[in-house]
């Protein structure tokens, strides 16, 4: 068991130390240069000994190898390094950024878990019913809509019309209402959608067939299908953390959250490759374990799949 | 800078040049908000300090900087430098209280009506009354800046009454507002940022050029971009002297004469050609500063002539089309009028290996002109230089100077001092500013 732990964490590491060699090359190769992005923010033209004082001064202009080295050194010591932007240490932006979207992620899979797992296991049970129909329906109508939509709707509805909310509410928890319905109205109807195509896979199995036969009643038959759904349920859960943490920019954005996926965003746009660098080794890191923990559990529910 | 586009006296009571030596006397009274005076010699380590943090004005440590007494200092730019005063007016000018301060990042003690409360950086910031102000009454006891990115939210807060203005206003929600004059005011006004193309001289002939100028119609454009851009002339505001320059009006039958005159012919395809190649322009230009809907207002003008266009899209422009120059007609957007002088655009695009001038224009007596200008001290003859410098890049067909971006404020009935009136976009509360 120990050798496995280790091989798995010298494996996890050999991962990251590959993946950030990529995106250390894809930036360097990638047009776009971090130095006049500095410069020029303000939409003012510099001259080119400008530029090249400030490649200079920002060591751009030592060979690729020489700067991964300097990188992969510094951050071996604890060291994320200094953001090109204003020169303030990449870690604590790092952290707080992942700090502020974990709690926005955490809170809207929560709520989303809530609302989607009664509904889908409702339309399953009552297949081509009138309540299937209609969660269908209404699960078609949130996954087709796009996020940005349904965040100035709500802001519309909830804060001009109802005055629930106010438009610029940050930080706090009355601030945190309005993103999360945001991305859980997506995240719901999809997560119907999927759970209920599981549940009906498991109500075609054989097992299903001999318990209905045998004349088991249905909230047993129910029970034990919820049991052998939730292995596949997990993997669907732990997929959707990795998309939420970094792709709920948008929502970021209209909403003032400062995540992580608007500051790498940002991060991008201005070449900031310290922040960069950064943000793929953390999200590495967590996709890895998620995937991780996601398999020990689907390992712990169905012992016949292997670790 | 005031209304007019002139450096205006603010911490200092003048800046005078005598050759190459500009002496800067001080106000008297000015103080930072710690209620420490500040002196000439605070000016000189400030201005060193810029230099050396900021390499955008390390040209600042060549000078020799001397505080000949507490609120006299000197300047000695080497050369003749006519420029300096509006170079100071520059918002990284802003003088900090160099020994009290001790986070520079966030909490710099400076010498304004307000002093910073809560800063976060990329966040909101908020600011209080500065009560050592030495420019009298602050009429604002604070205001807190909110740091709104998206459009629709920021006209969401203003109509749900949460913020009281904001600048730099979309076109749609320019619409919201203007049918609801009472309850919001409008200030809309030309500002100083720019967008141009670049044509490549070196894959287009002076045929091409020219008749690609007679056919951009830049006033089908502005209003297309409805009340967010005016159509520009040349590069700087029309009001300023050294923007009168003329372009020639749009004619597209005159730019089809000549084409034809060229010796291009109409295929069946209803697309010139000429020695059985079609003519084609390949417009570059990136998604930002509504570059991309000017390139497809360009390609629908051109494929109504006869020419058609291929379009090169790029996230970033500086390190692409303007470094490789692969493209027929770049498209540009930047700040052409950064301190009510004209030299550091005209610098910047026009002079000899300079970054932008990336279209192949070369044009001695330009050039030559473009040297007057760097040491003309007359305001008068620096605008009568810069017409004739951008005259003749007209006259040349080497740029386009499509639109200039409104500088357009929304307020709540009663809220006034926003800097609505001011071209530039980094001024914004001052003592005056008031909410009614």
């Amino acid at each position: 068991m120990i050798v496995k732990v280790i091989k798995k964490i010298v494996s996890f590491v050999v991962i990251l130390i590959i993946l950030s060699f990529f995106v250390f090359l894809l930036l360097y190769l990638s047009p776009g240069d971090p130095a006049e992005k500095r410069l020029t923010s303000q939409g003012v033209a510099v001259t080119r000994e400008m530029l090249d004082a400030e490649r200079e001064r920002m060591g751009l202009l030592r060979p690729f190898l020489v700067r991964y080295g300097e990188w992969l050194l510094s951050l071996v010591k604890g060291d994320f390094g200094v953001s090109f932007k204003d020169d303030m240490p990449v870690g604590p932006k790092l952290l707080n950024g992942l700090k502020n979207t974990s709690i926005l992620a955490l809170t809207s899979l929560f709520l989303s878990l809530v609302i989607s797992f009664p509904l889908a296991l409702l339309s399953a049970i009552r297949k081509n019913g009138i309540a299937d129909h209609i969660i269908r329906f209404l699960s078609f109508i949130g996954n087709s809509l796009p996020n940005f939509l349904i965040s100035i709707l709500l802001m519309y509805f909830l804060c001009i019309k109802l005055k629930l909310f106010p438009v610029i509410a940050s930080g706090s928890l009355q601030g945190l209402c309005m993103p999360v319905i945001s991305l859980a109205i997506p995240m719901t109807a999809r997560f119907v959608r999927q759970m209920r195509a599981e549940f009906l896979n498991q109500m075609n199995e054989d097992y299903c067939m001999g318990m209905r036969g045998r004349g088991v009643k249905s909230r047993y038959i129910n029970l034990n299908i919820i049991r052998n759904a939730f292995g596949h349920i997990f993997t669907i859960i732990a997929l959707q953390i990795g998309t939420l943490m970094g792709g709920s920019v948008v929502i970021e954005t209209i909403f003032r959250w400062p995540g992580i996926g608007k500051l790498v965003m940002d991060s991008i746009t201005a070449r900031d490759y310290p922040v960069i660098m950064g943000f793929v080794l953390i999200m590495g890191t967590i996709y890895m374990l998620i995937n991780q923990l996601s398999d020990v559990l689907h390992h712990f529910i169905d012992p016949r799949t292997n670790l | 800078m005031d209304e007019n586009m002139n450096a205006v006296p603010c911490l200092a009571e003048d800046a005078t040049a005598d050759g190459a030596v500009w002496t800067i006397t001080l106000k008297d009274g000015v103080a930072f908000s710690n209620g420490n005076p500040l002196t000439a010699e605070m000016v000189v380590r400030n201005l060193q300090r810029l230099a050396q943090v900021n390499e955008r004005f390390a040209y600042l440590g060549d000078f020799d900087m001397q505080a000949v007494d507490e609120k006299t200092l000197t300047i000695d730019t080497k050369e003749i430098y006519p420029t300096l005063k509006n170079e100071l007016a520059n918002p990284e000018f802003g003088m900090m209280d160099l020994d009290a301060t001790t986070d520079f990042d966030n909490d710099p003690v400076c010498t304004g009506p307000f002093v910073i409360s809560k800063f976060q950086p990329e966040g909101d910031v908020e600011v209080v009354r500065n009560e050592n102000y030495w420019g009298g009454n602050v009429i604002l006891d604070g205001a807190i800046f909110y740091y709104m990115e998206e459009d629709d939210p920021k006209l969401l807060a203003m109509q749900g009454g949460e913020i009281d203005c904001y600048n730099s206003v979309s076109s749609a929600a320019l619409a919201v507002y203007k049918q609801e004059p009472d309850k919001y005011k409008v200030v809309s006004i030309p500002g100083a940022r720019l967008q141009f193309y670049i044509l490549n001289e070196e894959r287009l002939d002076d045929a091409v050029r020219e008749a690609i100028t007679l056919i951009v119609d830049k006033d089908k454009i502005a209003s297309y971009m409805e009340g967010t851009v005016s159509a520009a002339v040349g590069p700087f505001n029309p009001a300023a002297p050294y923007g009168q320059v003329t372009v020639p009006a749009v004619d597209v039958a005159k730019a089809k004469k000549i084409l034809e005159e060229d010796g291009y012919s109409l295929g069946a395809d209803g697309v010139y050609e000429k020695n059985g190649q079609k003519l084609n322009i390949k417009i570059a230009y990136y998604s930002a500063r509504s570059l991309d809907t000017i390139a497809t207002l360009l390609q629908e003008q051109f494929a109504e002539v006869g020419i058609g266009v291929t379009l090169r899209n790029e996230e970033d422009p500086d390190a692409t089309y303007i470094a490789d120059k692969d493209f027929d007609l770049a498209l540009y957007c930047m700040i052409a009028d950064r301190g009510g002088d004209p030299l550091y655009f005209i610098e910047s695009t026009l002079k000899d290996g300079a970054y932008y001038d990336c279209g192949g224009f070369n044009d001695d007596h330009c050039e030559e002109l473009i040297n007057q200008l760097k040491y003309e001290t007359d305001t008068a003859k620096r605008a009568e230089l810069a017409n004739e410098i951008i005259q003749i890049a007209i006259d040349d067909n080497a740029f386009g100077y499509v639109g200039l971006f409104n500088s357009t404020t929304v307020l709540r009935p009663g809220v006034s001092g926003f800097a609505e009136n001011i071209p530039f976009d980094f001024y914004g509360i001052d003592a005056n500013t008031t909410i009614g």
